[in-house]
């Protein structure tokens, strides 16, 4: 096994062994899960950005596009994490929810959403209606599963419209975002760069479990800054890191 | 220049144009892992088709079609052949039948 798969095996095992045993530790809890994510997300960046370095010609590029999208979006997801641990450690919020890192996450969709789709399209003559027919169809279970999960605790909260807007708009921008990147994965899944796209399909996978959890828990007012549904947040960025670095050295 | 000749400088210009479907940086890209994974360099690419080929598959997959189908457009525009898509012909029988054209 590569060493860095290793490591990242590594780090996950050990941040879930940090959660499990949070209650012997409460305080520095509190401090990590609001000071690792800007840390794991911002590793994230540096990767794709390295990665970007490696692809980038020219602005028109099709790579160099790709890359800088993916980076952007990254980036902006590090924004986001970094503002949420400025409301959490300096302004004692203790759950800013939803707020301006909100603004930043949802954000990174477009570009993160963008960046997939253009490397797909690249292939898109690949795909099979047959397989076409199987990612829509992935797409459109996830969708309803999302909704069939949220919607019980949603007729039953007293959140206003915007945080039950962006309770739904997360899970949903992740399916979006796993539609595409499941095609990605059905067209180089024999290949080296299977694993990269592999490795994607696993950080928007964890992303929609974190997110659908996130949600659900806010809605039930049963969210606290420690939560396990956290891990979900920190394997995904993991992946993604995993994912650039696995691309640089495949291609 | 010998036809053969000819047909090796048109198949690996087709194949340099044919590989920037995935732009300047992804075409260096896949030369690089050509040579170092397969063996393949870049100039060989027109007498190692097959492992040049096999390498594509290797790296991307099923997406490997969609590269071959741009080397094979490019080529037969070279040679002033029409391309019709075959069902069940391969990359290399394309190849093939574009060298019996310019070698007859």
């Amino acid at each position: 096994m590569l060493t860095i798969y290793k490591l990242a095996l590594a780090l996950m095992v050990g941040l879930a062994l940090i959660y499990a045993f949070q209650s012997y530790y409460p305080e520095f809890m509190s401090l990590f899960s609001n000071a690792f994510p800007p840390l794991i997300a911002g590793a994230a960046v540096i990767v794709s950005g390295i990665s970007l370095q490696k692809y980038w010609r020219k602005h028109e590029e099709r790579f160099s596009i790709i890359w800088l999208l993916f980076t952007v979006g990254l980036f902006f997801w590090f924004v986001g994490e970094s503002v949420w641990m400025g409301y959490t450690l300096i302004w004692n919020v203790e759950v800013p929810y939803p707020s301006v890192a909100d603004d930043f996450w949802i954000a990174g969709y477009i570009p993160f959403f963008f960046a997939l789709y253009f490397y797909v399209r690249i292939f898109g003559s690949a795909l099979s209606k047959k397989m076409l027919a199987i990612a829509m169809g992935v797409a459109i279970i996830l969708a309803l599963a999302t909704s069939f999960m949220l919607i019980n605790p949603v007729i039953g909260s007293e959140e206003d419209m915007l945080t039950l807007a962006v309770d739904f708009a997360y899970p949903l921008l992740d399916v979006a975002l796993l539609s595409i990147s499941f095609l990605g994965l059905l067209i180089f899944m024999n290949g080296k760069l299977g694993k990269s796209w592999l490795l994607i399909n696993l950080g928007i996978l964890s992303n929609v479990c974190g997110d659908i959890l996130f949600s659900y828990t806010t809605l039930q007012e049963t969210y606290y800054n420690g939560h396990l549904l956290e891990l979900f947040y920190h394997f995904s960025y993991i992946f993604f890191l995993l994912a650039s670095y696995i691309h640089t050295k495949e291609l | 220049m010998s036809k053969k000749e000819t047909f090796k400088r048109v198949l690996l210009e087709a194949v340099d144009e044919g590989l920037l479907t995935l732009g300047e940086s992804g075409r260096e890209a896949v030369y690089f892992h050509l040579q170092n994974l397969y063996g393949v360099k870049k100039d060989e690419v027109p007498d190692k088709i097959e492992e040049f080929a096999d390498g594509l598959r290797k790296i991307f997959g099923l997406g490997a079609t969609v590269i071959e189908k741009a080397i094979i457009k490019s080529l037969y525009a070279k040679i002033g052949m029409k391309h019709e898509e075959k069902k069940g012909y391969s990359f290399l029988a394309y190849v093939k039948d574009a060298e019996n054209v310019i070698q007859s």
